[in-house]
């Protein structure tokens, strides 16, 4: 605990009395504490969830296109849930409750918030690790037996928890209400305990970096707006995420123990259950405390990350900084006062549903500056049109068309009619799912020199990026019509309804789209996991950023830097500085060496400082005339 | 080349290294403040739309146990002074005195319980909010046995070699939770009188 490893080649003498530290194949790539590896763990697994959750969305997608027809190859992969070669509606509800289970929780919050809170809150605040490196470890682990545990449910005789991922009561308390109530809810329980317990201690970890251990010189308002991000993700994960275990408790008591927190007035057949005064409404208001809050923890992160390469790759300072930052900070605040958006329909007092109203219209207000200060950054920009950057744009487009919806859905009189259709599916994939899931990959394309010291083919990722941008929105945007239509989200054959059948069509172009963008992951994939091993060595600084990540040596340590942690005395976003050698000032050079670039609000207000300044430009205008007159 | 460097190599003091740890614990205290004031919330509001609270005169034992908690966290206090004085066998007496009250609150938690069955306020109850207590408790419970954990923690550590930084640094852990709890179940045990 009190030493750091370090890899050093040169002067190993001065250091031979402290003694071997023997690293084994466990401690380096199974049970490490250091918190890049932890990230990379963090990734691939997501990685992996990732590539399980569309496989599920693919099944689901195919009974949509086509509700009458036989896929022999179905049922011999999953037998008794596909027989004759069709899915069965218990399996289509599972794999509908178990896609977005995995989506939400497992890629867009651990897999995202996971992979670069840990990578990059030490490496861009200047520390050498996290607060607690084996806290961190131990969330890994939380995290990766709640995966087992959520896949485990796939090989049980009653199939997967089918509840839907809000897994609201009395579905998800009466073990026997349909197949997936039984063991498959139980373990979807056990594994979101284990979830929760992981988030809440990666997050814990993460908000004590930042607060204490930044390198001399990071005050919180030179840190990149990545770090904030995850800053505020964190904290919002702290304070949600307990309700969600009160909440989730409560059902378990509910299903095993035979109380009546949520359940009142049932019959099961011909028997009247014995359960009185609860309500089911008791449990969308605690699920949905931590649910909204869920949705920013989703997205922050991606927004953060998209700041950054915008800012890198559009070789400008982001614009708005302090905007930007408040922004978050808006989002954060209000995302707790607008839960009841999602239960406007639960007979909720129409005053109430106003006031929920009002806060949901308001959050637009900090989402629009974000989505505007991007623009802004982008407007004149000297763009380098790297995969990141695509990435990092394609997250602005679908935060911009998903968002729109999202002030539909956040009237109340609107909502009455679009409530739990198609047109919320279509509204969350586009402002949530692909806007984080761009982020992410965004995230990954930029940072993937800094975890794996080689760079990505460009070539794979401009590919990647065009073919998930288009099919991801021939995917959703259809979604809307349907929703408009009435068409309900979650039904298994809705063409079983007359005025539906007309959607067919449109559901088989959506379903084909599917395909296409989950073929076009295999760009990724081979990209990704081949470059680990033989992609061209990265250069220090790929990007040309100012963050104090490029700073380190590209061979990792444990521990970062091999000398002193380097301080910082400049905001991260000095590109193209008028009068600058470079196009870029890294947040470690000085003032001093950056004489003819140096603004008089660069020093905040520091007289001496400015005097010199302005001593040496007279100085050196001095010198120019002379200069000139010769 | 692998090999490790020592903490002086690299400019961190053992002053420093502990505080962002005691922050973690911080953390956590809210975190869990957060949890019970979910389930507090549902009370109020199940209350609310109910018109009933839990009904019940609490047993006489939540008396007491609030009575033994508040002495483990006076003889915790006692403990942490002790080993600012350097008195470390004073230390550990009290923060044996500590351990010995929180297995006795244990106990009197179980008899609380006890008695509520005996009257036929059971775990299993239509009235969501009686079930509630025992739900509220019993989470209490486990964050006494983790104090307990913590606080062992600090005890061993009196035993073991190492600098008196180390000893403060346990001590300090083991107060901030168990002086929460304390308050915590403080809370919780007003909130119960309140709301019947």
């Amino acid at each position: 605990m009190s030493t750091i490893s370090l890899h050093d080649t040169h002067n190993h003498d001065s250091h031979d009395d402290h003694g071997h530290h023997k690293e084994t194949f466990l401690t380096k790539y199974i049970f490490s504490q250091d918190h890049k590896m932890i990230a990379k763990q963090f990734l691939i697994t997501g990685i992996i969830m990732a590539v399980i959750a569309m496989g599920l969305s693919i099944l689901f997608r195919l009974q949509l296109a086509w509700p009458d027809k036989s896929f022999p190859i179905l049922e011999t992969f999953l037998g008794k849930w596909a027989e004759g070669g069709r899915i069965k509606p218990d399996f289509y509800l599972a794999l509908v409750t178990i896609h977005g289970t995995i989506m939400v929780f497992f890629v867009l919050t651990a897999g995202l918030s996971g992979t670069f809170s840990n990578l990059l809150i030490p490496l861009q605040l200047g520390a050498r690790d996290m607060a607690s490196p084996f806290l961190n470890m131990l969330s890994y682990w939380f995290f990766f037996t709640a995966c087992v545990i959520m896949m485990g449910s796939f090989f049980i005789q009653t199939g997967p928890a089918s509840a839907g991922w809000t897994v609201y009561p009395p579905l998800s308390a009466l073990p026997t209400a349909i197949s997936g109530s039984g063991l498959g809810m139980t373990m979807w329980l056990i594994s979101m305990v284990l979830f929760v317990a992981s988030s809440l201690m990666g997050g814990i970890n993460y908000v004590s970096t930042v607060l204490n251990m930044r390198t001399k010189g990071m005050d919180l308002w030179k840190m990149p707006l990545t770090i904030w991000a995850f800053f505020l993700t964190a904290i919002l994960g702290i304070l949600s995420f307990p309700v969600l275990v009160a909440g989730v408790v409560l059902l378990i008591f509910d299903r095993s123990f035979g109380t009546s927190f949520y359940l009142s007035d049932i019959v099961m057949g011909t028997q009247v259950l014995p359960n009185e005064g609860g309500s089911p409404i008791l449990w969308q208001h605690l699920f949905w405390f931590l649910g909204h809050p869920e949705v920013y923890i989703v997205i922050m992160p991606a927004l953060g990350i998209s700041s950054e390469v915008i800012s890198v790759n559009s070789r400008k300072p982001i614009f708005g900084y302090h905007a930007m930052i408040y922004s978050l900070i808006g989002i954060t605040i209000l995302s707790f006062i607008v839960w009841g958006h999602h239960m406007f329909v639960t007979g909720m007092n129409p005053l109430l549903g106003g006031v929920f109203m009002i806060t949901t219209l308001i959050i637009a207000v900090p989402s629009a500056v974000k989505t505007f200060n991007y623009l802004a950054t982008l407007w004149r920009g000297n763009i380098k049109f790297t995969p990141a950057m695509l990435f990092a744009i394609g997250l602005v487009s679908f935060f911009i068309s998903g968002g729109l919806t999202g002030i539909f859905l956040g009237n109340a009189s609107l909502d009455i009619n679009l409530h739990d259709t198609y047109f919320v599916v279509a509204h969350f994939h586009l402002v949530m799912g692909s806007a984080a899931i761009f982020g992410m990959l965004a995230g990954v394309y930029h940072w993937f020199p800094k975890m794996f010291g080689r760079m990505m083919s460009s070539k794979l990722g401009y590919l990647h990026f065009w073919l998930t941008f288009i099919a991801a929105y021939l995917v959703f945007f259809p979604l809307h019509f349907l929703g408009l239509d009435g068409v309900p989200r979650r039904y298994y054959a809705f063409t079983e309804f007359e005025f539906m059948q007309k959607w067919l069509t449109v559901n088989v172009f959506v379903t084909w789209a599917a395909i296409f963008g989950a073929l076009a992951q295999v760009a990724f994939l081979w990209n990704f996991f081949y470059s680990i091993f033989r992609g061209k060595k990265a250069p220090q600084n790929p990007w040309g950023a100012n963050t104090l990540e490029w700073t380190t040596p590209v061979e990792h340590l444990h521990g970062n830097w091999p000398g002193e942690i380097p301080t910082v005395y400049r905001w991260p976003y000095d590109y193209s500085k008028p009068g600058a050698e470079e196009d870029f000032i890294p947040q470690t050079v000085p003032f001093s060496q950056t004489m003819s670039s140096n603004m008089p609000h660069d020093f905040e207000g520091d007289v001496e400082s400015e005097r010199i300044q302005r001593e040496w430009e007279a100085n050196n205008k001095a010198a120019d005339d002379t200069e000139k007159l010769d | 080349m692998v090999h490790t460097l020592n903490k002086q190599d690299i400019n961190v003091d053992a002053g420093e290294d502990t505080k962002p740890k005691k922050f973690i614990m911080w953390l956590f205290v809210v975190s869990s403040t957060i949890m019970f004031g979910g389930w507090t919330s549902f009370y109020i509001v199940f209350a609310a739309s109910k018109g009933k609270g839990h009904g019940l005169v609490l047993p006489d034992a939540f008396m007491y146990s609030t009575g033994i908690i508040l002495a483990s966290s006076v003889c915790l206090f006692l403990a942490a002074r002790g080993l600012r004085k350097g008195d470390i066998s004073l230390s550990r007496i009290f923060l044996l005195a500590t351990m010995v009250l929180g297995v006795a609150f244990g106990y009197v938690q179980f008899d609380a319980w006890k008695s509520m069955v005996n009257t036929g306020a059971v775990l299993t109850n239509n009235n969501a909010a009686i079930s509630l207590i025992y739900i509220v408790s019993g989470f209490h419970l486990l964050h006494i046995f983790a104090g307990l954990c913590i606080v062992l923690n600090a005890f061993v550590g009196t035993y073991k070699e190492m600098s008196l930084e180390q000893r403060k640094y346990r001590m300090e852990i083991a107060s901030i939770f168990w002086h929460f709890i304390d308050i915590l179940w403080i809370y919780l045990y007003v909130f119960l009188l309140l709301n019947s």
